[in-house]
């Protein structure tokens, strides 16, 4: 739910000395390779189990993942722990006509164009919005605000199956008494009406910390550049264009790339909203369709399949943000250790 | 030609009712955020008769723990309550993977930015990496996995999973707060004798502990949070977590909304309550360590 940030990949280098590295003079020739090592043996022990969890929880399973998309491994094989090497059977099976990989992938593509679009401009007009109320009904958005956040995805989908309930929901009932018919309107009947609760569901969760983080960058715009910028006679328009936006535009990239990843890996809100029928509906986003694939039809070669063309569709959107953001500096990475 | 005074009127006046117009949207956009929230706790007090009535109550006018009662003795079909099972099991599996992920998250933090490491960009480069690794497309050879050493309805492998899943955004964090203590603090107890480990320990760790305690909500959010890896690991009922409970509390009784959102708010409350505690420095932890850097 909240963030992975990414600041910079520098490790503290600040002039200042480190522990067990003196900054002074140049290493002693004659100092063994043994002192060298000592001198790492405590950081290095510190690395390990972080390393070792890491190597055995995402590493190992990430070259398994890709391994056993080139398998036939159902339910028998597994519980006769056989391996069969299936080559490019599973990805035949996905590429083929009617296997629904273009039907995944565009439903993927819309939670994502649809949500990260949503949710960055609505985060950001509320970023503004904050800026320019009092500080009492700041707070008052804020912690309401905080209450959306903080809901659990699971519980918050739940709610909202209940929200739009089809007899007794309150939004039917509210909507009814504005004079719209939409007495009895089963929102799930239609596979537009539940695109549009579990988007919306997804923006309504994922704003708050959009808004938030984008509020945090805009206060970290020096007053004195508005000032400026006023007695130059310059636009809101243009004020917002050449002094705002280049300021927050480096928080406004990472919240991109991190609510694309977001949802592009939707799975919580399709599955409760759906309430298990996301295949019925024909909902079925990458994430939910090699969940489908491998548990409920156990071929977990194909689901495995599923979820590598997911990586593959995902770093390669990322991967320009990435750059991106290591060309404007906000990602460092030093190329000696 | 307007004289310059009353041009400057019409400025007030303009900026004076836009000034409305932004309180206006404000308080509709808060109102619009929080109902969900709301919506779920009116319900939860409401008896069924309430709840299921054309027109809905907007207060609870016949106020009632039932649903509560409800939720908690709920047997889905099968004849026992695994309520209290499934929160016991929660509670187990998510504080120990926020314990292992705080413990792992510091010393990997504290050795990235207090020593000259060797790799430690390259350690750094491999948290990014790991970060952008969707956690929904490894569930299956995870499974796997545990599977084949007999992991799976488990407590252990619950916990290691959801500890390596946090683990990335909390050695970030963790190293945030780090680089904002002076590293001569550390320096001054070594020079008064600590050793390396007791001047972490007595000295960086009570400095960087809110930020430790911030990194340890958003973990244990994140884990409370988890239905995918919960519901593939653990195989048996009584073995599952709240996420899962509320799951097979909605496909197998689709009309007790009362009893439902009572579930809801057990399992959503004591995270927001959690949440709001911390949120401050949360929200200013990670900026500062996003636009810093």
């Amino acid at each position: 739910m909240v963030a992975p940030t990414v600041p910079d990949l520098a490790p503290a280098r600040t002039g200042r000395p480190i522990l067990g590295a003196p900054s002074y003079g140049r290493r002693n020739p004659r100092s063994s390779w043994r002192r060298a090592l000592r001198r790492q043996l405590l950081p290095l022990l510190f690395l390990l189990p972080s390393v070792g969890l890491i190597s055995f929880l995402t590493l190992y399973p990430l070259g398994r993942l890709i391994a056993t998309s080139f398998q036939n491994l159902g339910a028998f094989q597994l519980v006769q722990h056989k391996v069969v090497w299936d080559g490019l059977a599973n990805y035949r099976t996905i590429f083929a006509s009617g296997g629904g990989l273009g039907t995944s992938i565009l439903q993927t593509a819309l939670f994502v164009l649809a949500g990260v679009s949503l949710t960055m401009a609505i985060g950001t007009g509320v970023a503004l919005l904050l800026g320019r109320i009092g500080k009492v009904l700041r707070t008052v958005v804020t912690v309401c605000m905080l209450f959306a956040w903080a809901m659990p995805t699971s519980a918050a989908a739940i709610v909202w199956t209940w929200l739009f309930q089809q007899e007794y929901g309150v939004v039917n009932s509210m909507l009814t008494s504005l004079g719209l018919n939409f007495s009895n309107h089963n929102w799930f009947g239609s596979e537009i009406g539940a695109y549009s609760i579990i988007v919306a569901n997804i923006v309504w969760g994922a704003v708050p910390f959009v808004s938030l983080m984008m509020y945090s960058a805009l206060t970290l715009v020096p007053r004195d550049l508005y000032e400026a910028a006023a007695v130059d006679g310059a636009s809101a328009a243009i004020t917002f264009r050449k002094v705002t936006l280049p300021i927050v535009r480096p928080i406004f990239v990472l919240m991109t790339v991190l609510s694309i990843i977001w949802d592009a890996n939707v799975f919580n809100q399709v599955w409760y909203l759906t309430q298990g029928n996301a295949q019925l509906l024909n909902v079925v986003p990458l994430g939910v369709w090699q969940y489908i694939e491998a548990f409920s039809s156990t071929q977990y070669g194909l689901g495995a399949a599923v979820a590598v063309i997911m990586i593959l569709l995902l770093v390669a959107v990322t991967g320009y943000y990435i750059r991106l953001m290591v060309r404007t500096g906000q990602i460092k990475v030093e190329a000696k250790a | 030609m307007t004289s310059p005074i009353s041009m400057a009127g019409t400025r007030t006046a303009r900026y004076r009712y836009m000034t409305w117009v932004w309180r206006a949207v404000a308080i509709a956009f808060a109102a619009l955020t929080i109902f969900p929230v709301y919506w779920m706790v009116q319900s939860a007090f409401e008896p069924n008769s309430d709840i299921t009535s054309l027109t809905p109550n907007f207060f609870p006018v016949h106020f009632t723990f039932h649903n509560f009662v409800d939720a908690v003795n709920h047997t889905a079909g099968v004849g026992t309550a695994y309520f209290l099972d499934d929160a016991r099991n929660s509670v187990i599996v998510v504080t120990s993977a926020t314990a292992i992920t705080l413990v792992f998250g510091f010393l990997a933090a504290a050795a990235v930015s207090r020593f000259r490491l060797r790799g430690a960009s390259g350690f750094l480069v491999l948290i990014l990496v790991v970060q952008m690794v969707p956690g929904t497309a490894l569930i299956i050879p995870i499974f796997l996995m545990l599977d084949n050493l007999h992991l799976t309805d488990n407590y252990f492998g619950l916990i290691l999973v959801y500890a390596a899943s946090t683990l990335p955004f909390t050695v970030w964090a963790l190293r945030g707060f780090v680089r904002g203590v002076p590293i001569e603090l550390e320096e001054a107890a070594m020079v008064d004798g600590a050793t390396r480990f007791g001047a972490f320990r007595r000295i960086l760790l009570p400095l960087v502990l809110p930020g430790v305690i911030s990194a340890g909500v958003f973990a244990f959010i994140t884990s409370w949070n988890d239905f995918l890896a919960a519901d593939v690991i653990m195989q048996q009922n009584n073995h599952q977590t709240l996420p899962v409970w509320l799951y097979s509390f909605t496909t197998n009784t689709g009309t007790d909304y009362g009893g439902l959102m009572a579930g809801c708010t057990i399992m959503a409350l004591p995270v927001v309550i959690f949440f709001l505690l911390v949120q401050r420095r949360l929200v200013s932890g990670l900026t500062a360590g996003a636009v810093k850097g």
